[in-house]
Parts: C-alpha cells; sequence; structure tokens
C-alpha cells in the first residue's frame, strides 16, 4: 500500500526542517515503518534514504540563510557570523516561511529579535531588523508619482493652503528605541560600525529613482509627516512645523523641510 | 497544445539583478527573457520598472518557482490572480513552473522538491494544472526538477510520469537539458531514454545550466557554467525535437553578462549545426522537408 501523498510531503517537510538535521527528525518520527526511512525514500550504496533527504535539509536551511544575510547585513555584522547563522536556525523553528517569495522570510526577524537573548548585548538588535526589512519592503512597495519641486511650483500659490499632501504609498516611518540609522549607513558604505545609541527616534524610509533611502526625521517634520497621513492641509503642515521647530524664522525652516521632503519623494498630492 | 501554439523564441538568457543595468543601458543582441515570476509579484520599485523597459524591446516569459502544483495544500488563490494580472500586464509568451512540491501544510520550503511516480500524484498534478490553465485562461508548460532522492512507491519513471501528466492536462514542457543529467546521475538513469519517451510535440522550452559536482551526486545549482555533457545531451535533444526556444539559466556566482551570452550564443550555434547534420531521427521527429534541417520561424535570428 503506497504511503499517501499528503502522509508522504508531511513527513519529509518535518524532516528538511528538524532545526538539527533529518537524524534528529527521524529519531522523533512515530510512525515510520520498521525499516525506516528506507522503506519510504530509495537509497543506495552511494547515498542511504537519510542522506538524500539532509540534501534537501541543508538547501532549505543553507537557501533561507543567503536570504535573510541579504537582507540583513547590519544584523548580520553586529552578530557576527555564527551568532547570525544560530539566530536564523531558531527564527526558521518560530517563523518558518509561509509566502510563496523567499524575499518574505524575513518579515518576522525584528519581532523575533525584540525577546532573543542576544538582544541582552545588542539591544538595539531588534530595530536595525526592523529598519533593514523596511528597506526591503520600500524597495518593492507600490509605485505612485512622487511630488516634485516642478510639479509644486506648477500649482497656483492661492491653491497651496488647501492643498492635501499624502505619503508616497511605498513610504515608512519607524518608530525606534536605538539611533540605527547611522549603523545601517556604515554597514551598507563598507565603514566601522558603532554599537547604536540608545535614544528614541523616528526614521523615514522612502524610495526615489528605484533607490531606498532613510534618515532620522527632525521632530517638527515627523509632526508634519503625521499629520499628512490623516489628511491635513499645507497650511496646517506649515502651522505645525512653525509651532514645533522652534526656528525663528520658520518661513525658511518650512522651505528647509519642504526641499528635503522633496528630495526624499516623500509625498504625492 | 501543441508546439506551433508557442511563437519559437530563439535563444535566451534569465533576467537577473545584477544585470538589470547592463540590459536597461545597452539592450544587449538577446533573442528573449526568462524572468522569474515571483521576483516581480510586487507593488512596484526598480524590479517592475526594469520589466517594463525589458518588455518594451524582448519578448518574455514567466517562470515560476512556487506554484507548488504537487503539493497536497490547496492551490494558492491569490498567488495565481497575481500571476495572472503579471501576464496580462506583461504579455508573456507563455508561462511555466516546476513538475514539483514547494511546501505543504501552509509552509513553503522554498526549494523543488520531487513527488513520487505514483497514480495517486498523476491524478493530482493533472486535476491541478488543468484549475491552474483554467484560472490563467491559457496553456502553461510544467520543467522536470532535479532530484537527489527517489520514492519506493514509484510505479513508473520520472519520464513515463512527466509524457503522461503532459497528455493528461494538455500542457507544454519545459525540458530542463541540466535537471535531466543531474537526475540520470544521482538515481543511474539513461538521459537518453529520458529525452527518447519525451513527446516531440509538448516540448516548447529547454533550459540550460550549471551543476556542481559533489562526488555521491550532482547539485543544480545554476553556478557554473554548462557542461560539456550536457551540452552533448542538448545537441542530442535538439535532433529529437527540433526548434526548441532555449533558455540559459545563472543564479549563484553569476557572472558578467557577456558570460550568459556566450552561452547563448553557443546554444545557438550547436542548434545551427545539428540542423545542418540530418539523422534519421530529426527528420521524423521535425516532420519538415527533407533537408532534416528543423524549420525555423521567421522571427528566427540566428
Amino acid at each position: 500500500m503506497p504511503t499517501p501523498l499528503k502522509e508522504l510531503e508531511s513527513l519529509l517537510y518535518r524532516l528538511i526542517t528538524a532545526p538539527s538535521g533529518v537524524g534528529e527528525g527521524l529519531a522523533s518520527e512515530r510512525n515510520l515503518p520498521r525499516t525506516g526511512l528506507g522503506a519510504i525514500v530509495l537509497g543506495d550504496e552511494r547515498l542511504s534514504a537519510e542522506e538524500r533527504a539532509d540534501i534537501y535539509a541543508n538547501m532549505y536551511f543553507y537557501r533561507l540563510l543567503d536570504a535573510l544575510k541579504e537582507d540583513f547585513p547590519a544584523t548580520r555584522k553586529v552578530l557576527g557570523d555564527d551568532a547570525f547563522h544560530n539566530l536564523v536556525t531558531g527564527y526558521l523553528i518560530e517563523y518558518p516561511p509561509t509566502q510563496p517569495s523567499v524575499a518574505e522570510c524575513g518579515r518576522f526577524l525584528s519581532r523575533y529579535l525584540r525577546d532573543h537573548p542576544q538582544s541582552v548585548d545588542a539591544p538595539y538588535l531588534a530595530d536595525i531588523a526592523a529598519l533593514e526589512r523596511a528597506t526591503v519592503e520600500v524597495f518593492q512597495g507600490p509605485d505612485a508619482d512622487a511630488l516634485s519641486a516642478e510639479a509644486m511650483r506648477a500649482i497656483p500659490a492661492d491653491q497651496w493652503p488647501a492643498l492635501k499632501l499624502r505619503l508616497h504609498p511605498c513610504v515608512q516611518v519607524l518608530d525606534v528605541e536605538w539611533r540605527v540609522a547611522d549603523l545601517l549607513r556604515a554597514v551598507e558604505e563598507g565603514r566601522d560600525w558603532q554599537p547604536a545609541a540608545r535614544g528614541a527616534a523616528k526614521i523615514v524610509v522612502s524610495r526615489r529613482s528605484g533607490r531606498v533611502r532613510y534618515r532620522e526625521l527632525e521632530q517638527s517634520e515627523y509632526r508634519a509627516i503625521d499629520a499628512a497621513r490623516t489628511g491635513a492641509t499645507f497650511a496646517n503642515i506649515c502651522d505645525l512645523v512653525a509651532e514645533h521647530s522652534g526656528a525663528l524664522d520658520p518661513v525658511a525652516e518650512l522651505n528647509r523641510l519642504l526641499a528635503r521632503w522633496l528630495s526624499d519623494a516623500i509625498f504625492i498630492v | 497544445m501543441k508546439r506551433a501554439d508557442f511563437p519559437f523564441l530563439g535563444f535566451g538568457v534569465g533576467l537577473r539583478r545584477p544585470h538589470y543595468s547592463h540590459i536597461v543601458e545597452r539592450r544587449p543582441k538577446v533573442d528573449w527573457f526568462e524572468v522569474v515570476s515571483e521576483n516581480f509579484m510586487v507593488a512596484g520599485g526598480r524590479a517592475i520598472e526594469v520589466l517594463e523597459d525589458v518588455r518594451a524591446h524582448y519578448p518574455i516569459v514567466l517562470h515560476g518557482v512556487s506554484m507548488s502544483l504537487g503539493s497536497t495544500d490547496p492551490l494558492n488563490r491569490d498567488y495565481l490572480k497575481k500571476l495572472r494580472d503579471l501576464a496580462k500586464r506583461f504579455d508573456p509568451a507563455w508561462i511555466s513552473d516546476h513538475l514539483c512540491w514547494t511546501g505543504v501544510g501552509g509552509r513553503n520550503l522554498h526549494d523543488l522538491l520531487p513527488l513520487p511516480y505514483t497514480e495517486e500524484a498523476l491524478s493530482h498534478v493533472v486535476t491541478r494544472i488543468r484549475r491552474v490553465q483554467d484560472t490563467l485562461e491559457r496553456p502553461m508548460l510544467i520543467e522536470n526538477v532535479s532530484s537527489y532522492l527517489a520514492f519506493a512507491d514509484s510505479t513508473m519513471t520520472e519520464w513515463e510520469f512527466i509524457a503522461e501528466i503532459a497528455e493528461q492536462a494538455d500542457c507544454g514542457i519545459l525540458l530542463d537539458i541540466n535537471n535531466i543529467f543531474v537526475s540520470a546521475f544521482n538515481h543511474r538513469f539513461d538521459p537518453n531514454e529520458y529525452l527518447d519517451a519525451i513527446p516531440v510535440e509538448r516540448v516548447v522550452q529547454y533550459h540550460l545550466a550549471g551543476h556542481s559536482d559533489h562526488g555521491t551526486h550532482l547539485l543544480d545549482t545554476h553556478d557554473h557554467p554548462v557542461r560539456d555533457e550536457v551540452w552533448a545531451l542538448y545537441e542530442r535533444a535538439i535532433r529529437r525535437f527540433g526548434a526548441v526556444s532555449a533558455l540559459v539559466e545563472w543564479d549563484d556566482n553569476i557572472p558578467e553578462f557577456a558570460v550568459l551570452m556566450e552561452t547563448a550564443d553557443r546554444a545557438r550555434q550547436i542548434y545551427d549545426a545539428a540542423a545542418r547534420t540530418p539523422t534519421e531521427q530529426s527528420l521524423d521527429a521535425n516532420s519538415t522537408e527533407r533537408t532534416g534541417k528543423p524549420a525555423l520561424p521567421a522571427d528566427h535570428r540566428a
């Protein structure tokens, strides 16, 4: 009687994803035939059934490890290769991939790091992973024509106060407890990195011409961007900047911030 | 479905991220590109921008790795909808995926796992391919995978299995020449016997790639040049199947684009040479004029 397909696939899945390899997985299987895996998977003098299954187990882990290395270079740099390898081993047990795209496998790494023992020595790990994940998501986020200086100038000045600026649909604003933006930039640029300092910050992650950019937001611009999310007008945003920037010349301050927002492709209209 | 339903695209290469700028800026003389469907099932960004540009200048086909045709999980409707939308937007010459399963129980292994060659698996996969083709509103191609294990329950060979599925599901075959070679070594079968059993009219595309030798087994790593033995098998395939679009895959240790072009050119040269030296098989296989030269479609760029 052949093993039903569903049973066969489920068994192989368990063996391939067993954290310490197929051998350990086999030891915990209760319903295998007495002849073991060899009754299901053919072995020969070159490779046993278990060794053949192990090929898939290795490919499973290393494919995902490689994908996560690519998406989380700073997390890996902070941890070092061995610790990152161990981190991924545990992560895949708790958050095994469920999506068709391998790019989604790192979606929960930051969450996993929040309570991870590695975060005791490097408590900024969850924030750096969150920033790295955000760059992945923004890179492939929705397209829209960002507001440009030219487009802004083309709008009659008397219409500016009522103008509603909306966040570009791919933009993300992260709320972090550690100043991780400099750390990521140092790793990306191949420079020596320093541990992130403690300090609450808002980081905006945006995309312009296909390239992802990120930086900490100043308090006044964070309030402006936050207001834009809920439908504030340009006049409301001007008031917020004037109120929270502390600048002596609010108009100059607004011009400075507006230039940054346009450069970072943060808004659409 | 028959091969004549699909265009002959010539000799193409896989579209990979390290080559995006080169392709967009230099417009290399390549017949066509194959794109990994999942890489473009995204909302926007650079990948979509590049694909729009590439599609404006080259034919493309969509090649998936996560349809999981052999899984006992339900077909992923959201995935299929995204694939259909992608196809509507970019109008590929065809869509392909693998004859395998990639996960079960809602989990994804991100690998191409072989099926047991049983009546149950055959019936299961045929039903699913038909559903997929209905959803996509077009026939699809299924690709043979490299495998490192085989099942005691199998009651037929891999080539019997894929040929029967293609017939029953009325789909095309993407014949991966390197995968045949790798699996032939790993499971000790004759790759020529495999080729000889595949129905000629079902084969719409070839894959050519490199593999790595681990002594006890070969791994389909797509990180080496195509081996001479695989080129030889490709030449034999040409003699049997005639004018079939060929595609060079390279996914790891990706070289300069020029290396991919050279490999695609070698595929073209072997094809041209095979077309000039007829065999009884090629005459039978192609049913073309008695010169033995496979019929070349008008858009062939050689």
